[in-house]
């Protein structure tokens, strides 16, 4: 029962390289001797990880990050350069839908067909020949040629396959991202009833709301290596708020720093337990610290937002909003916290944002900004968490 | 090989002799009037053209002695180069489903295989129709003799469609390769035309040991096995061991290279 399905040690991959032909020769003669060949381009590099039967683990991560070329190597598709795969009962991958489709043959034909890629037996087909065709839900067109298909039909064909196959281990690459809203539910009902049988999943996923609905755990690769592996909510968090991050960089570049000739920003904290960037739980109260100067002994205006990683605004307020006027401290600076007392955000990657303004608050003369990150099982939807309750 | 292996094979292969047959009116007129069609051209050539003679202790006319021969042939080498083309042919699947790319080869190969040899049937049909004296107790033997030959036609498909995954050029050279052997068997002619010195080298071709067997069985009625045949089963095996082996440490490398 705990023996793993899968177990990846140390897996490694580098494309060799294949554009000249004197390079596939060499290679050819590599593989034959040593069954390895050498050098390439490095797409994956010590991968570790297992999944045990009735675990759902995702691989997350930016293009380019590897996904692909991981499930390809744990299919079997490709042959690691380094490192071991064990696979221990039936597995069924789908690394694209339709991928083994003749266009010329008739979807019967290839449904048969994709049956026994999976690894279902004529007579198993036969069995569950009806069952097939319901879910697939394409009517009479079954005996027409595939190339007349749509690629919605194509889809449902090839999921309804599946569906019917029911594995130890369902591999998926990015599969339900095609298809319309109601065959994309049904493929989700399907798999959370798999799941719920005690089946085992591994699945490539874009969509963050799909991955935390349906795994358990996740693991993130980023540049062919395994940067976080664990819970679905701490791995996917950590992600996205990286990934929001990455396209802020560029609005964060132009955020330019005062001189002391002018109102600045001297300081900006959150007060968070523990090193490195603030980590809050989905609840707790959010305690800002600031400190501003003045060239003028005039106090300035504080404004302080709260933005999304990527930039979206959340909340913004100023002291004059208020109308709190900021007193100097012995060192001439203007120190001031802010709470904001249960921090209703939803888990993700956050910034916050301090801005020293003149004292009439017409001009903002600096910025400072402080990234943090909100923690918390949630799948809830948005930026933050309205109070609601719900009446039936 | 499983059951599902098994399916695979048999879909793929069944798959690969209706798109031989493709676009033709009816699969069974097509499958008798070809081979009836080249029979008629090669017996009008050899025959009438170049009064080809066949060895002076048979009465048989010319085009039965290359019929006997040439359909095997082309069996063997049709088998060989499309199971050659199969890795190629079918990238998408090698790509993206986890299949036993061996079945691609052993299907591809075994479809022209099969499909030559309904070919060789028809062709026996019509020359015994004409006349031509063939010893039927041979008949099982012969079955043999072409199993053989269908091994080492497999052999030979899953050792070149392996390698010319990396050695894109194989692709181009082979089919005059082929040829070359072709010419080199004694199919279209009678193996004592050729001077001394030609003969010990067509002698290293197991293809004139594969022909001679054949027509040895239904010409001059050897109808049981002897060490020749054991000889042509020992290439037959060695040359599916090898090809084999050397698929097996190749095919996993096979996405890296298409």
């Amino acid at each position: 029962m705990s023996d793993p399905l899968l177990r990846l040690s140390a897996v490694g991959k580098t494309y060799p390289p294949t554009v000249h032909s004197s390079e596939r020769l060499r290679a050819f003669w590599q593989i034959l001797k040593s069954g390895r060949s050498e050098g390439g381009a490095r797409v994956l590099d010590s991968i570790d990880f297992e999944v045990r039967r009735g675990e759902s683990l995702a691989i997350v991560g930016a293009n380019g990050a590897g996904k692909s070329t991981l499930l390809k190597v744990i299919t079997g598709v490709l042959a690691p350069s380094s490192g071991e795969i064990e696979r221990q009962g039936s597995q069924a991958a789908l690394l694209e839908l339709g991928a083994g489709f003749d266009p010329e043959y008739s979807g019967l034909e290839n449904l048969r067909m994709n049956a026994a890629f999976l690894g279902l037996g004529r007579r198993e087909v036969d069995e569950k020949l009806d069952d097939i065709l319901s879910f697939a839900d394409i009517g009479e067109s079954i005996h027409e040629p595939i190339k007349h298909y749509s690629s919605g039909m194509v889809v449902r064909l090839g999921f309804a396959v599946v569906a019917a196959v029911t594995p130890d281990l369902l591999i998926t690459d990015e599969v339900l991202a095609v298809g319309d809203e109601s065959f994309q539910k049904k493929c989700i009902r399907w798999i959370e009833a798999y799941l719920e049988q005690g089946g085992t999943l591994l699945m490539v996923s874009h969509n963050m709301y799909q991955v935390q609905k349906l795994c358990r755990h996740a693991l993130w690769l980023e540049g062919g290596r395994a940067r976080k592996l664990g819970d679905v909510f701490d791995v996917t968090q950590a992600y996205l708020a990286w990934h929001e991050r990455r396209d802020a960089d560029a609005v964060r570049q132009s955020t330019g720093h005062a001189t002391s000739q002018t109102y600045g920003v001297h300081a900006l904290a959150i007060d968070a337990a523990g090193e490195g960037e603030p980590r809050l739980a989905l609840g707790e109260e959010l305690v800002v610290r600031m400190a501003l100067r003045s060239p003028d002994e005039r106090p300035p205006v504080a404004l302080l937002g709260l933005v999304r990683a990527d930039g979206t605004p959340v909340y913004g307020v100023a002291s004059d909003h208020d109308e709190v006027a900021l007193q100097a401290g012995q060192d001439g600076l203007y120190h001031l916290v802010l709470r904001f007392p249960g921090l209703p955000l939803l888990p993700g990657g956050y910034v916050v944002r301090g801005h020293a303004m003149d004292p009439e608050g017409l001009r903002v003369h600096d910025t400072a900004e402080l990234t943090f990150t909100v923690t918390g099982r949630s799948r809830e939807l948005g930026l933050v968490r309205l109070p609601h309750h719900w009446e039936t | 090989m499983d059951t599902i292996s098994f399916s695979i094979f048999g879909q793929l292969t069944a798959r690969n002799l209706r798109s031989h047959s493709a676009g033709t009116a009816t699969v069974s007129l097509w499958l008798v009037v070809t081979p009836l069609l080249l029979l008629a051209v090669y017996g009008f050539v050899f025959g009438v053209i170049f009064k080809a003679r066949v060895p002076s202790d048979l009465e048989i006319p010319f085009v039965a002695w290359l019929a006997l021969a040439l359909w095997p042939w082309l069996a063997f080498s049709d088998g060989a180069l499309r199971g050659a083309q199969a890795i190629k042919q079918h990238a998408v699947l090698v790509a993206k489903v986890p299949v036993p790319r061996v079945l691609l080869t052993a299907s591809n190969q075994s479809a022209a295989f099969l499909l030559q040899m309904a070919g060789y049937a028809v062709v026996l049909v019509a020359l015994l129709g004409l006349g031509v004296d063939f010893s039927l107790r041979s008949l099982p033997y012969l079955l043999l003799i072409l199993f053989s030959l269908y091994v080492f036609s497999l052999g030979l498909a899953l050792l070149l469609s392996a390698v010319q995954v990396f050695v894109r050029d194989l692709e181009q050279l082979l089919p005059t390769l082929f040829m070359l052997w072709f010419f080199l068997t004694p199919i279209l002619y009678v193996p004592e035309m050729l001077p001394e010195r030609g003969s010990v080298l067509l002698y290293l071709n197991p293809m004139t040991w594969w022909v001679g067997e054949i027509r040895a069985a239904l010409f001059y009625d050897k109808w049981l096995p002897d060490l020749t045949f054991l000889g042509l089963a020992a290439i037959a095996l060695l040359t599916l061991g090898i090809g084999k082996k050397v698929f097996d440490r190749l095919s996993p490398h096979f996405e890296d290279f298409l």
